[in-house]
């Protein structure tokens, strides 16, 4: 499964929503457990088991914010990786 | 002479509690690491930006000395230094009182569009040349806060001899850019950058009271030194 049905409303609310996308998802946890020096391959899987988690928890929401699944997807990995879990919440919050 | 180059390296000091170029340095190595960067080129990028940190420091400290040298030579007037006292003094509150958003995380007192801009073009860095430019750039932004300390380095700078003037602003340049280094040494040696965030965001607030207590600190010593010292000396008191 690469895009779901779903609206996700973006930051702010000033773009235009667009549909879930898998891969998106996935590439942003993958960078963020590759920043604290994880294996390619563990953070290939904790990508994949994060974003598996977080399409569950979107079968029965008609329309999230980005927020919202960030937020999701964050606690999601800190029960992975904390470490990595930290930056990825934290990587808006830095300066 | 050690007296002034203890007023340039406590000035440092204060330049170098400042955060913002350490925050894109942050930035910029975590996506570059996220991004399967090799290790050299990781290194490439980080020292490139370093590098422009030092760059434009030296640039504004030695314009503001040549400023206030080609102004008024080797004689400082009153003036001068009553404005850098009531700049490092005022700048010590405001550092207190806002220099950290009240939120999670170390976000800076900078406009949010600001930083996002500055967090968006650190993100999207992947040539030295434009880490050196993103380093010219974090010193810039952050003028706001280091011009006080600059100031008064400067003012000394200019009543010193031109070899003194060349130690007193590689002094300066150095201390100032000791997080930085610091920063950039524990990335380079393979520290996680999850632990370097976490320590920075732990201890923000000592980090803020620091600089506060830094700029008031040394606001009241030039006061003391330049201004009442010598006034009284000028009416015959001291």
């Amino acid at each position: 499964m690469t895009d779901k049905a779903i609206d996700i409303v973006k930051r702010g609310g000033r773009r235009p929503s667009e549909s879930f996308s898998r891969p998106k998802l996935h590439a942003s946890i993958r960078a963020a457990c590759l920043s604290i020096r994880s294996p390619e391959g563990v953070a290939e899987s904790m990508a994949s088991d994060v974003c598996d988690a977080v399409i569950i928890w979107l079968e029965t929401k008609p329309e999230v914010t980005s927020s919202d699944v960030r937020r999701k997807a964050g606690d999601v990995l800190a029960s992975f990786h904390p470490e990595a879990a930290y930056l990825y919440k934290h990587h808006r919050v830095v300066m | 002479m050690i007296h002034s180059l203890a007023i340039i390296a406590l000035a440092a000091l204060i330049h170098a509690s400042f955060q913002l170029s350490v925050s894109m340095l942050t930035l910029l190595s975590g996506h570059a690491i996220g991004n399967k960067t090799s290790q050299a080129k990781l290194l490439r990028l980080t020292n490139s930006f370093t590098f422009g940190v030092a760059v434009m420091t030296v640039l504004i400290l030695t314009f503001t000395a040549f400023i206030i040298g080609s102004s008024f030579g080797v004689q400082v007037p009153l003036l001068a230094w009553a404005i850098s006292c009531g700049l490092l003094i005022g700048l010590g509150v405001a550092v207190w009182a806002f220099y950290y958003r009240r939120e999670k995380g170390t976000s800076l007192w900078l406009p949010r569009g600001v930083a996002h801009y500055l967090s968006d073009r650190t993100k999207a860095t992947t040539s030295s040349a434009e880490a050196f430019s993103l380093g010219l750039t974090s010193v810039v932004g952050e003028l706001v806060f280091i011009i006080a300390p600059l100031l008064v380095s400067a003012l000394v700078l200019v009543t010193l001899s031109p070899e003194l003037q060349l130690v007193g602003i590689g002094i300066y340049t150095l201390i100032s850019l000791l997080s930085l280094l610091i920063v950039n040494g524990l990335i380079g040696s393979g520290h996680k950058l999850s632990r370097i965030q976490k320590w920075r965001e732990d201890n923000k607030h000592f980090l803020q009271f620091a600089a506060g207590c830094g700029l008031l600190i040394l606001g009241f010593y030039v006061y003391v030194n330049q201004i009442v010292a010598v006034s009284a000396h000028a009416v015959g008191v001291l």
